[in-house]
């Protein structure tokens, strides 16, 4: 046998006293004197870093890389754009289906592709690609595995020791899996990618050349990053049910070749997009995937096609389920366990969102086994441990990725710890204790049933109308007539009406007893015309939301009105805000806009792209990068608009941008957050060049909880077309039942905001301003651009320090002070959110002044930065403003609103 | 891994040719494995103890201790019944690894047969034995 190579790390292997093994060809750390329970843990809850330069890595490049590529990788490379989106994994498949290797493909820069491929499987891939890349004119295949040094950092402190290291943080990688970047660390160029065998919601791994790796090693070890060898990428991978070629691909115990789609990654992994063409493998895969989609509907009549997958077994009994051991069920063999191991873990507290680990660690044994397709979740097994029969259970997974910074175990027969609520722990934020009780419990009462609710609702309401200081700034209080109002007959009634051609686009009304509702819209929709400045509005969507919803289902019947008997057409191009920057659900492909925007076919995702912003102010649109993206993409529809909003969107550059090139974009405004500051002191999107507006009618607004949507076409234009396809798609379209009651508030309060919006839009940005500068100066870190005093409108937004936005949102509640946390643009998802975000328009409206908002900046500092708990203070702030502004006191009507509110 | 001069081989015990220890207390004697084996083993997440009130011959299979990578079997040092086990094991595993003589114990034995316990090494000889795998 070949002696075993070494990597340029092999000195500090040994001299940190690791226990070396030859594995794949090279002589490499098992693990280190602390062993692999401690590095396993150690990657858990604090960062690991691995030394995998064994692995080979090859550079892919030419005019014929993509093309290559596409041929012999299973996956779309051509889904690797950069950003968001760099790197991705991949299996090398062989014509029959099965695995050569699977590997990873990066691209950090333009022309040229990076595929990292096992240790143990380097000379046969190399021999097979170069062999292939003879069919390819331009293609050039390098082996840097030599040249190159790779490690893996992972673990929920990796992303603090990458940005302490990098002197150049803009070029970090966007906070998303597998997005790339690069850094300058210790004067070495790395590159980074969001990439990782363990597991871990945060992780990076570093490529640089052999010549700065000792070093690079030397400072992330500095930083705290505890070597870990390969013993724990192998308890890590496994407890992540992550592949390992030779296990779970390649052959298996038979000695048959292993489908690809038997493991349930392949789905990512493999591509048939048509723009792939023909590659190595295709018609096997498509007829293995035919299986997979069949079995996973409980469909066996193709199960032949593959008859076994891999499912993570949990064992329940006492043993170790190791790889080869026989799994039955029933009695029967149905497979056996292809990799199996006693693994550690930390086990989390049952604090919902702002769990943390806690405790002495435990060990858990925990598999993947092999096992006949018919096996489901569930199912009960039984492992051969060496003669042995012990228990054992398929589970859906052993570890959750998706609440990062930490990887979650979950632990097969894990029991939430009841509390005494009356509804199940699942549902109950609150942890520490029940919510302080105002009302004194009658002696015997039961703690549910209509008693029990009237009670809790009077608790509720008094503490979070009278006693809390709300600063979510989606939320608003509405008027007392506006909420009289609303409970009047109207509600509860039905008014569906529809424009008819054939009495000339008279509204017609399908039940009788309409007309008080009937006049209502129409004046409602007035209101709006005048508020917004638009030729039409549309009243009746009950949320933003449903606001958004219909007008994308709008475009989709808009675009297909010349072929109404094909298939029709999704939306073919979209720009927005990213969810990361601020978009909200209601635009994204995550949310609302998910059934009606096309996939775009060379990434196969939706075909969304976003606003670039300003490396300063992410808050902020960056207006010529997003004019050569959109001469780029040509999006059908672009969405401004978003719900952590600081400063007015770029509506009239991008107009002009638009009418300058003749580019055919609808322009949409969503005003959700900022509907009720519409105006000189804000924006006005329709008067700036917006072609649409939706808006949620209770953030900045004063009414009920209900929508609304806007449009600037004039009847002879050509685009009213799309406008009377969002009066169909509202009704017959989203609602049936459109919550009559609400609309006659909501009138009220349209009434409320013309009247009283000059100073009441005034006062929200001065208050907000001034609570921005006031927190600032406290101490706390505030976004947005200082120089224009950070908002320019109801928001303000504090990072409160990386994931800490949860905790400190729960702390500031016990105080009575209601926000939300908000992830940051920094942020990998709402888990790790490390801001709050506040809103002044409610209090504004309940009187509060600048001076008030001094005072209320000062109290958050005590509880976010000192950790006190000033409820008392709290409360006696908001005590004085009970009384809402800016709303018709209806003193001159009090005898018609007496005898209103004996009525209902 | 240590090396021979770093592995602790106390006086007190005796050794087998598996890497057992046994230690007189009394009318029984305890039972573990010694700190090469545990090193050898590297950290041990699941000890398989020998079952109470059962009996095994000198050298029999009476348990067996996994780490992560491997599993490696116990052997009675001497025979007798099982008089205790060390049910701390169960839940702390690592005290294998880290007090092998001590707290990472692993049985209490009823010899059959006392002077049986003549026949295993001293630490001296055990040493020896080590020193002879190393070359």
């Amino acid at each position: 046998m070949e002696k075993p190579q070494r990597t340029v790390l092999y000195d500090r292997h040994k001299a940190l006293g690791a226990r070396m093994v030859e594995f794949g060809g090279w002589e490499m750390p098992l693990e280190y004197p602390s062993g692999v329970v401690e590095e396993h843990l150690g990657v858990r809850s604090k960062a690991g870093v691995f030394d995998v330069s064994h692995m080979g890595r090859f550079r892919i490049r030419g005019a014929g890389a993509l093309r290559f590529v596409q041929h012999v990788l299973s996956n779309n490379a051509e889904a690797l754009d950069l950003a968001p989106t760099g790197a991705q994994y991949t299996l090398i498949t062989s014509k029959t289906g099965g695995a050569i290797d699977d590997a990873f493909l990066y691209r950090f820069v333009e022309d040229e592709y990076l595929l990292v491929v096992n240790a143990a499987n380097r000379k046969k891939d190399w021999e097979y690609l170069q062999f292939h890349a003879g069919s390819f004119a331009g293609v050039e295949l390098v082996d840097l595995t030599y040249d190159m040094a790779m490690f893996a950092l992972q673990g929920p402190k990796s992303r603090k020791i990458i940005e302490a290291l990098a002197q150049d943080r803009p070029g970090l990688p966007e906070p998303y899996r597998n997005s790339v970047g690069f850094a300058s660390i210790g004067g070495a160029r790395v590159m980074i990618s969001r990439t990782g065998y363990t597991g871990e919601p945060l992780g990076f791994e570093l490529f640089v050349p052999g010549a700065d790796a000792p070093r690079l090693w030397d400072l992330l070890t500095e930083k705290g990053a505890v070597p870990a060898g390969l013993a724990a990428r192998d308890t890590l991978r496994l407890e992540a049910s992550l592949p390992l070629y030779g296990h779970e691909f390649g052959i298996d115990r038979q000695g048959r070749e292993i489908p690809c789609f038997a493991f349930p990654i392949a789905k990512w992994a493999v591509s048939f997009s048509p723009l792939k063409v023909d590659f190595v493998g295709r018609l096997a895969l498509k007829k293995q995937f035919a299986a997979y989609s069949k079995i996973i509907a409980r469909d066996y009549s193709s199960i032949s096609d593959l008859p076994r997958m891999f499912k993570c077994v949990a064992v329940t009994g006492r043993g170790i389920a190791r790889a080869g051991a026989g799994v039955l069920k029933d009695g029967k063999p149905v497979g056996y366990i292809s990799s199996g191991t006693m693994v550690p873990y930390r086990p989390f507290e049952d604090k919902g969102l702002i769990s943390r680990q806690a405790g002495e660690h435990k060990f858990r044994a925990i598999s993947l086994a092999f096992l006949d397709s018919y096996v489901i979740e569930d199912d009960r097994v039984v492992v051969d441990i060496r003669g042995k029969p012990v228990d054992a259970v398929v589970v859906e997974y052993h570890l959750r990725s998706d609440a990062p910074p930490y990887g979650h175990p979950i632990v097969s027969g894990h029991k939430i710890p009841e509390l005494p609520f009356t509804c199940p722990r699942r549902f109950c934020k609150r942890v520490e204790s029940a919510p302080p009780s105002t009302l004194p419990e009658p002696a015997g009462a039961p703690a549910i049933g209509p008693g029990a609710l009237v009670r809790k609702a009077v608790e509720n309401t008094r503490w979070r109308r009278h006693e809390c200081i709300n600063l979510i700034p989606s939320e608003m209080t509405p008027s007392p007539m506006v909420r009289l109002l609303s409970i009047t007959d109207p509600a509860f009634r039905y008014a569906e009406h529809k424009g008819a051609k054939a009495f000339y686009d008279t509204e017609i009304f399908y039940y009788q007893g309409t007309d008080f509702i009937a006049e209502v819209e129409w004046l409602l929709e007035e209101e709006f015309r005048t508020y917004l400045g638009c030729v039409e509005a549309e009243t009746r969507v009950i949320s933003g939301q449903m606001a958004n919803v219909t007008l994308f289902s709008a475009m989709v019947d808009y675009i297909n009105r010349a072929d109404r008997r094909s298939e029709p057409h999704r939306i073919r191009s979209v720009m927005n805000n990213h969810i990361g920057k601020g978009g909200h659900l209601s635009a994204q492909p995550m949310g609302a806009l998910r059934d009606f925007v096309a996939r775009d076919p060379h990434t196969e995702r939706p075909a969304v792209v976003n606003f670039p912003v300003l490396p300063e102010n992410p808050y902020k649109i960056d207006v010529p990068a997003a004019c050569e993206l959109i001469d780029s993409c040509r999006p059908q529809l672009i969405i401004f608009g978003k719900s952590v909003i600081l400063h007015p969107e770029p509506i009239a550059q991008i107009r002009k941008y638009l009418d300058e090139e003749r580019i055919d974009s609808v322009v949409m405004y969503d005003a959700a957050h900022v509907l009720g500051l519409i105006g000189p002191y804000f924006q006005s999107p329709f008067a700036e060049g917006a072609d649409l507006v939706t808006g949620s009618t209770h953030k900045t607004f004063f009414g009920t909880q209900r929508g609304v949507i806007a449009s600037r076409f004039e009847e002879r234009e050509e685009k009213y077309e799309l406008w009377e396809a969002v009066r169909r798609r509202a009704f017959p379209g989203a609602v049936s039942n459109h919550h009559p009651g609400t609309l006659v508030g909501l009138l009220m309060a349209a009434y409320e905001m013309n009247f009283f919006k000059d100073h009441y839009q005034r006062k929200v940005i001065a208050n907000a301003k001034t609570f921005a500068r006031a927190l600032k100066d406290l101490g706390l870190e505030v976004a947005g651009d200082p120089d224009i005093g950070f908002t320019e409108t109801h928001q303000v937004v504090a990072n409160v320090g990386y994931a800490r936005g949860p905790e400190v949102a729960q702390r500031l509640e016990a105080n009575n002070i209601i926000c939300n946390y908000q992830a940051l643009p920094s942020d990998e998802g709402f888990s790790a959110a490390s801001g709050i975000r506040m809103g002044v328009a409610e209090m504004t409206r309940f009187g509060m002044e600048e001076k008030d908002f001094l005072v209320l900046a000062g109290l958050i500092k005590e509880i976010v930065v000192d950790g006190q708990n000033p409820l008392d203070e709290v409360k006696a702030l908001r005590a004085p403003f009970g009384e809402l502004r800016f709303c018709f006191a209806g003193k001159e009507h009090a005898d018609l609103l007496e005898s209103l509110r004996n009525l209902v | 891994m240590k090396e021979i001069s770093q592995l602790a081989t106390p006086s007190d015990v005796r050794y087998t040719l598996d890497h057992e220890w046994a230690r007189v207390e009394g009318d029984i004697i305890r039972i573990g494995v010694t700190d090469y084996a545990q090193d050898r083993l590297g950290d041990i997440v699941f000890v398989e103890a020998p079952r109470m009130g059962k009996k095994y011959a000198k050298g029999e299979e009476c348990g067996a201790l996994e780490s992560v990578k491997a599993v490696g079997e116990v052997y009675a040092p001497v025979g007798g019944e099982i008089a205790g086990v060390n049910v701390t094991l169960e839940g702390s595993p690592g005290l294998v690894n880290s007090a092998p003589y001590t707290d990472g114990w692993i049985a209490e034995v009823k010899p059959v047969d006392p002077t049986e316990m003549d026949g295993l090494m001293t630490s001296e000889q055990y040493i020896e034995m080590l020193k002879g795998f190393k070359e």
